[in-house]
């Protein structure tokens, strides 16, 4: 088994009283591409940020490429490439001097630099526009002009924050084909989006957080198969390990944890409910709620991203916690 | 040679190459904003017309000429204005996203910076090269030699360096561009003028009198004047910086770089936004 190219444990990270992350691990095999998906706020691009070096954790670690994160910033930086949700493009440079300034930051040389920068230019279609200012581009040029910036010194790995964010459906489009085409190169990507369509159709593996929990992961198959099925679904906002497992348990052997919370298919519905209900009752397990999920394919993400805009839908059973 | 050194010795070339890289890029964009250039040579040429001839021709100079006195110290308020110019730069850079994009290169964490001073440095020459072309259109001259012309300039041109480091301090605590212009604009705007770059303060009222003659800006260009063999004046006695102002002149831009430059890159590398 190779080893994963990123590997994040337990990543926390706060921001003054707000808890952008709570608890989110994560692996990512080499060559593959892991989607990270969730709502604004979900804690995405913290979470990016932290693996790319941008920004102290406040708990957990992270490898990327075998190297921590924290302790060998410098080394990582060699080995990723990084678009993020703002342009860093300058806007007074051409998009040729753009790439060729990054590629003598990555000591490739300056011809060596200048060879490399037509080249990107030409793998993103911006031959015609590369001896033109940035400033001139259209947003979905500028996105790919970045992207072409995060890959000068052919990266291991690359990190990718909402690529397709504000771009119009062309622009969109333009995007997934040069993330396609990386991806058959052999680069691991992670990239950020609020889009399930997105991730469905980039990504090997997605991770969903939400509130800076995992709330799901598992290959956009995995995913898919578990929709359509009904779901009870128990979360423990305060619960310990020890109580997580005991409910895992309980709910049998296709049960999984994610984060805080325990779910496992419920075939019979209702009465399925009725009878965890039950059982989570004798155990005196404190539950902060139980609920039947009916997933459609369009509600999958806001299932699994959003409790409290669910609970009109679901059968939900507050239960008290004494 | 250990392995360490050889490392260490390949940070220092990486390091230089990455501040060469950061100039290069800077002059580029430098020169691509002609209202920021036209700004940068206008502001002096308006300040030549208007104190070397609307208030200059009501101001006396003991033993010498206004304009000759004048022209030092307008090379000391151009270099001012750089600052300016850099710290409201600095801060446009922190908020956009291309700090990030540095940030997550492998380059060293004071290329960006120091690239950042230099191209504000080698912008400024061409600045200077018009301001020394007025001042002999209106009669300024270098008396004391050309090799002593040269060292005033270095001499500028250091301070001008340590300047622009204070600049981009300003430029990294202030959180945005206007802040930083504002922040930056009083004390360069009153450095400039509490000071013996317009007129002599030998005739201020006492307290504002010890404030200009001990302003680093007046022992600056008394240097200036001393090296230019303009007129200065008499010396004021007591007051050690204009008796020594090129020692002065020198000993501060060196302070101010050792100080603030570390100060700068830690900051820079610690900045999230």
């Amino acid at each position: 088994m190779t080893a994963p190219a990123i590997s994040a444990e337990h990543l926390a990270r706060s921001f003054g009283s707000t808890r952008a992350l709570v608890d989110v691990s994560l692996d990512v095999p080499a060559g593959s591409v892991c989607a990270l998906l969730g709502r604004n706020g979900a804690g995405k691009t913290t979470a990016v940020r932290i693996l790319t070096t941008l920004l102290p954790a406040d708990g957990g670690h992270a490898l990327v490429d075998g190297l921590d994160v924290a302790t060998h910033a410098d080394q990582v930086r060699t080995r990723i490439g990084v678009t993020g949700q703002t342009a860093t493009m300058d806007e007074l440079l051409t998009g040729s001097e753009n790439l060729e300034t990054i590629g003598r930051f990555c000591h490739l040389g300056a011809a060596a630099s200048r060879r490399r920068a037509d080249e990107l230019l030409h793998q993103f279609d911006l031959v015609g526009a590369g001896k033109q200012l940035v400033k001139h581009y259209s947003g979905g040029m500028v996105r790919r002009l970045d992207l072409a910036a995060s890959l000068v010194a052919e990266p291991e790995v690359l990190f990718l924050d909402e690529p397709t964010t504000g771009l119009d459906p062309v622009g969109r489009g333009e995007v997934w084909a040069s993330i396609r085409t990386l991806v058959a190169g052999g680069t691991t990507v992670l990239l950020t989006t609020q889009y399930l369509d997105e991730a469905d159709r980039l990504a090997d593996t997605i991770v969903v957080i939400d509130r800076g929990l995992v709330v799901a992961q598992g290959t956009p198959e995995q995913l898919k198969a578990s929709i359509g099925r009904p779901f009870v679904r128990v979360a423990l906002a305060g619960a310990d390990a020890a109580t997580v497992e005991r409910v895992r348990q309980l709910l049998g052997r296709e049960a999984e944890v994610h984060g805080r919370s325990v779910s496992a298919p419920a075939d019979n519905g209702l009465v399925t409910l009725g009878e965890v209900v039950a059982q989570l009752r004798q155990l005196g397990v404190p539950i902060d709620e139980v609920g039947l999920e009916l997933p459609s394919l369009d509600e999958v993400f806001t299932t699994v991203t959003d409790h409290s805009a669910n609970a009109g839908r679901m059968a939900t059973t507050q239960v008290d916690e004494s | 040679m250990s392995r360490v050194s050889i490392l260490e010795q390949h940070r220092l070339r990486w390091g230089l190459l990455d501040a060469y890289t950061a100039t290069r890029r800077f002059i580029i964009r430098g020169m691509r904003q002609p209202d920021v250039i036209f700004g940068s040579v206008l502001i002096p040429v308006i300040f030549v017309v208007l104190f070397g001839y609307v208030f200059g021709s009501s101001i006396k100079i003991p033993g010498g000429n206004y304009r000759s006195y004048l022209m030092p110290g307008l090379f000391a308020m151009s270099i001012l204005f750089s600052s300016n110019n850099v710290a409201v730069a600095v801060a446009t850079d922190m908020t956009e996203g291309v700090v990030d994009r540095f940030r997550t290169l492998p380059i060293a964490r004071s290329a960006i910076l120091i690239g950042r001073s230099f191209s504000s440095l080698l912008l400024g020459i061409p600045v200077l090269v018009v301001m020394v072309g007025c001042g002999l259109a209106v009669g300024w001259r270098a008396e004391d030699g050309l090799g002593n012309a040269v060292l005033a300039f270095l001499l500028f041109e250091l301070f001008g360096f340590a300047m622009g480091w204070l600049g981009i301090l300003v430029g990294l605590l202030a959180g945005s561009a206007q802040a930083a212009d504002v922040i930056i604009s009083i004390p360069t705007f009153l450095l400039g003028f509490i000071s013996s770059v317009f007129v002599d303060p030998a005739l201020m009222p006492a307290w504002l009198r010890v404030i200009a003659y001990w302003n680093p800006i007046s022992a600056l260009v008394t240097a200036g004047r001393q090296l230019f063999g303009n007129a200065i004046g008499p010396p004021p006695s007591g007051v050690w910086s204009l008796d020594h102002p090129i020692a002065t002149t020198i000993g501060l831009a060196l302070v101010i770089i050792i100080v603030v430059a570390p100060i700068c890159v830690r900051l820079y590398s610690r900045s999230t936004r």
